[in-house]
């Protein structure tokens, strides 16, 4: 089964998040800041992350540059998940190393087909 | 506590509307007081503000474990559902499907019928074969007939004899012994013809019966044999339609299934409203805040000002929540509590 990493501040977007990810037969961690997703990824590389953008101790872009540098999660794909939406801010994610940029409230469907999408 | 309330925006930047604070001293000294005495109710707002988030975000994740609840119950029940009607036996397995077994029955019904009708062939045939043994009896009986004449005939032959030995006189006396032994023979040839025909009369009795009960066993069994078969196929058409009906209902229990997880991933979509709600209403705190603050370094601290500031809207809060926050201070029944009167 595919583990997938979700980072948000807030534990009711996780758990909407882990919850249709569970209902496409994924398996979740979740993490309530950047800081807390490295914590979690020593050692225990996961298949996917899905991080918020702005989070309290690290933000979402700082996680993914972070997460760039571990050699299990390199080539991974990350998806930034969150209510920003300005191009500025996507171009910051994607210098960062994010494979794309979901704006919220996301479509469970949606998602889970954008799951398939970026999973090799 | 959320941590949008204590630490950055969620927005880039907060701009306070500078007319908010600058122009107020232009006013006069009146406007400055009565804008001081309103300084302790930035943070009561703020904080209500912060506890309606809270209260919302609670709510979405409990709404949201319920649902989890029932898209799971709803998940299983399509599994089982599904897994009951695709299920297949290979042989190897104790599963079977429904119309595996189905198909087995009709076969082992179909070999029982099919066992039966054989036996009731040999049945036919060993009738047949009676029958011809009768006749054989019936053509021995004719033949005993035959043997009864020519001993007949033999005996006046004898007795003939015997005259004729008699004429003869001393010359005939051996002929005479001849004549009398082939009478004794005939006699004894007589009884065991007697006893042979009697012996064929019991057999052609004794497979007499045997025919009959055969032939009764034999229309019997065949009307068994026609019986079994309609019934069978009457509860292997009954067996076939129920299972269909219950495929019907399971299929349409699967798609009840489907459906339901659909909606409730639309469902999940409308509860992120909380998410945007909740950052939006960060972003007023933190304006308020930044306001409050200003305020305070203009005019002075709260401490200084709290014991005048005005109620107004106070008597509007209607939950223990506000009234809380307001720093009102009455006994008050809680959420869920029931007094009769």
């Amino acid at each position: 089964m595919r583990k997938i990493l979700i980072v948000d501040d807030a534990v009711s977007m996780r758990q909407m998040v882990s919850f249709t990810l569970k209902q496409g037969g994924y398996a979740v961690i979740e993490a309530e800041h950047g800081q807390d997703a490295l914590n979690k990824l020593q050692g225990n590389p996961v298949d996917l992350v899905i991080t918020d953008l702005n989070m309290p101790v690290m933000d979402g872009i700082t996680l993914i540059q972070n997460v760039r540098k571990m050699p299990s999660m390199k080539s991974k794909p990350i998806l930034m998940l969150t209510t920003e939406g300005l191009a500025s801010k996507k171009e910051q994610g994607k210098a960062a190393g994010a494979t794309g940029w979901i704006v919220k409230p996301f479509d469970p469907d949606k998602l889970l087909q954008t799951l398939a999408k970026v999973l090799p | 506590m959320n941590w949008i309330f204590q630490h950055r925006p969620k927005i880039a930047s907060v701009s306070l509307p500078q007319s908010m604070v600058e122009l107020v001293p232009e006013k006069g000294p009146d406007v400055e007081a009565e804008l001081a005495q309103y300084l302790p109710h930035f943070s009561r707002m703020s904080e209500q503000l912060k506890q309606t988030s809270k209260q919302i975000e609670d709510s979405v994740v409990e709404v949201c474990g319920s649902f989890q609840g029932i898209a799971l119950r709803a998940k299983e029940a399509v599994a089982r559902t599904a897994g009951f009607l695709s299920q297949a036996g290979d042989g190897n397995s104790d599963s079977r499907s429904f119309e595996t077994l189905l198909d087995e029955c009709s076969r082992t019904l179909v070999k029982i019928l099919s066992v039966t009708e054989e036996a009731g062939e040999i049945s036919q045939r060993a009738i047949e074969r009676i029958r011809q043994m009768d006749q054989a009896t019936q053509s021995i009986s004719g033949a005993i007939e035959q043997l009864e004449q020519i001993a007949d005939g033999n005996k006046i032959l004898a007795l003939n004899a015997r005259i004729e030995a008699a004429r003869a006189g001393e010359h005939g006396a051996g002929f005479a012994v001849v004549a009398m032994e082939v009478i004794s023979q005939t006699e004894r040839s007589q009884k065991v013809n007697a006893q042979v025909s009697e012996l064929i009369l019991s057999l052609r009795a004794l497979a007499g019966s045997t025919l009959e009960d055969l032939q009764r066993m034999n229309e019997r069994d065949h009307l068994r044999v026609e019986q079994c078969r309609s019934e069978a196929d009457e509860s292997l058409k009954n067996l076939q339609a129920a299972h269909d009906e219950m495929k019907r209902v399971l299929t349409g229990m699967t798609e009840e299934g489907a459906s339901l997880s659909q909606e409730i991933g639309a469902a999940v979509r409308g509860l992120q409203f909380q998410d945007r709600t909740s950052q939006r209403i960060a972003h007023v705190v933190e304006d308020l805040e930044t306001l409050r603050t200003r305020l305070t370094t203009r005019f002075g601290s709260e401490s200084d000002t709290s014991d005048h500031a005005p109620n107004h809207g106070f008597s509007d809060y209607t939950m223990h929540e506000e009234r809380a926050v307001a720093g009102i201070g009455e006994a008050e029944s809680g959420a869920g509590d029931v007094e009769l009167f």
